[in-house]
Order: structure tokens, then C-alpha cells, then sequence
């Protein structure tokens, strides 16, 4: 799962600790997210799309290559 | 609260907590621990609930369920193996020292019995030999022989019978563990 966290934030002029505060996570959250590393659950993703106020097609792209059914999430 | 601040309250207690367990363990007073635990677990949550930036989230709680599955299935087999090993020293006669009992007839016409502890696994000879006592007179056995026989006997056997002992111990915990993790996974299959 893409993203483009770092992007609407810059966007936005905020911080990754003002994010993390806007949406209730530890700024790890979002830096591990930014990175590609950790994919969030449905619910946070919509409270950052939420805080961009855009829909959260416009934050995460789905790959199926990446994301299929045979993608290892360990 | 800050989250430093939490950690510190939360260590200073749990350091208290100790304290306090342990002065009561060598004062033989049991009734102390059973308030001081629930009640620094008590202080700890009060804290937690002052702390106003997050400390654990979804990531957190992702990493920490992880963490626990896998040092679950390390644990488990780990411990499985090491169960098996220590237990195979009761059950195994290779791991067994070897004690045997002779009687002679003496000339007398008194018996007398030799019994003689040799290594395990090892053939009954001089070299494997560890040590060996003689009752002279079987029939007449006083007190003090009878004791060295008892003595000798439950310490031949008494390292294996410590191994298997802890073998025991390791392998009803790992059930236990299994069960309260059972327990845990039925719960929230039926929750989720």
C-alpha cells in the first residue's frame, strides 16, 4: 500500500508530530507509514484522510502486485 | 503527564512494589504482597489515565500481539524440548545410575549385602564404580545402616529425580500457558 502522507502534509505545513496528534497515534505511526513500513487499519486511514480533507483513494493506492492476496504482511 | 514522566512514576512504584514483596518474604508476612501487587497496579493505571499524549497505538498494539505470538511459539517448543530432555532422566534407564544389591552368605551364616552405585549407562565394573557400602550382618540391620542404605539409595537417584522434577514443572506450565492462550483466542474469536 502507497501513500502519499508526506506529500499532503507538506502540502498542509504540518508536522509529523501535529499529524499524529490530529489523529490519535505516536509519531513513529507516521513515520513508519510514510516509510512504506506499516499499513493502517481502515479506520486510521480515514481519520487522516479525514484531517487532509480529501477521500482516502487520494492518500492510499492499492497495489495489487504489492498488496494481493499472496503478499506476506510479517 | 508526559510520557517520562509516567515511566518514571511507573518504575518507582513497581521498585516499591518489590521492596515490599521482598522485606515480606523475609518476614514471613504473606498478607503484604497480596495488597502491595493490586495496589501498584492500581497506582500504575491512575498514571496512564493522567498521560495526555498516546502511548500505545494501533501500531503498538500490532507489534506487541506480534511480539507475544512469536515469543509464544519460541517459548512453547523451546520449552517442549527442554521438558522432554529433563524428563527422559526419570524415564530413561541409559540416564539411570546403576545400583545393585548383593547378598553373601557369610561363614557365620549371616548375610550380608554390598550395594554398589555405578554410572549410568554404564556396565556394572571397577572402573564405573562410584561407590558402594556393605550391611554385614542383613539380619541384624541397626538403625544407623539402615539409614546410610535409605540415604544412599534416595541420593543415587535424587539429581535424576530433580531433573525430572523441573522436566515436570516447565511442561505444566507450557500447558498452562496453552490453555490460558486457548482461552484467550476462543474470547476473541467469538468477539471479533
Amino acid at each position: 500500500m502507497k501513500n502519499r502522507i508526506r506529500v499532503l502534509r507538506a502540502e498542509h505545513d504540518m508536522t509529523q508530530e501535529q499529524l499524529a496528534e490530529l489523529v490519535g497515534v505516536t509519531r513513529n505511526t507516521i513515520i513508519s507509514m510514510e516509510k512504506n513500513k506499516y499499513c493502517p487499519s481502515l479506520k486510521l486511514a480515514y481519520r487522516i484522510a479525514h484531517i487532509f480533507g480529501v477521500g482516502i483513494d487520494d492518500v492510499f493506492t492499492y497495489e495489487e502486485e504489492i498488496d494481493g492476496p499472496s503478499s506476506d504482511e510479517e | 503527564m508526559k510520557r517520562l514522566t509516567y515511566l518514571t512514576c511507573s518504575l518507582i512504584v513497581a521498585c516499591m512494589v518489590a521492596a515490599m514483596v521482598g522485606w515480606s518474604m523475609a518476614a514471613g508476612n504473606f498478607l503484604i504482597p497480596v495488597v502491595a501487587i493490586p495496589l501498584g497496579i492500581i497506582v500504575i493505571l491512575a498514571c496512564r489515565a493522567q498521560v495526555d499524549v498516546v502511548i500505545a497505538d494501533e501500531r503498538e498494539k500490532r507489534i506487541r500481539s506480534k511480539a507475544a505470538l512469536r515469543t509464544l511459539e519460541v517459548v512453547v517448543i523451546a520449552g517442549a524440548i527442554a521438558a522432554i530432555i529433563l524428563y527422559s532422566y526419570v524415564v530413561s534407564i541409559p540416564l539411570t545410575p546403576i545400583i545393585t544389591g548383593k547378598m553373601f552368605l557369610n561363614g557365620d551364616g549371616t548375610q550380608s549385602m554390598t550395594i554398589a552405585e555405578y554410572k549410568p549407562g554404564s556396565a556394572p565394573g571397577p572402573q564405573t564404580l562410584v561407590r558402594s557400602t556393605t550391611i554385614k550382618d542383613l539380619n541384624a540391620m541397626n538403625e544407623s545402616e539402615a539409614m546410610t542404605y535409605c540415604t544412599y539409595v534416595r541420593e543415587g537417584f535424587s539429581e535424576n529425580e530433580n531433573r525430572g522434577l523441573a522436566g515436570t514443572v516447565i511442561g505444566c506450565s507450557l500447558a498452562a500457558l496453552l490453555v490460558t492462550f486457548g482461552a484467550f483466542y476462543l474470547y476473541y474469536r467469538k468477539k471479533y
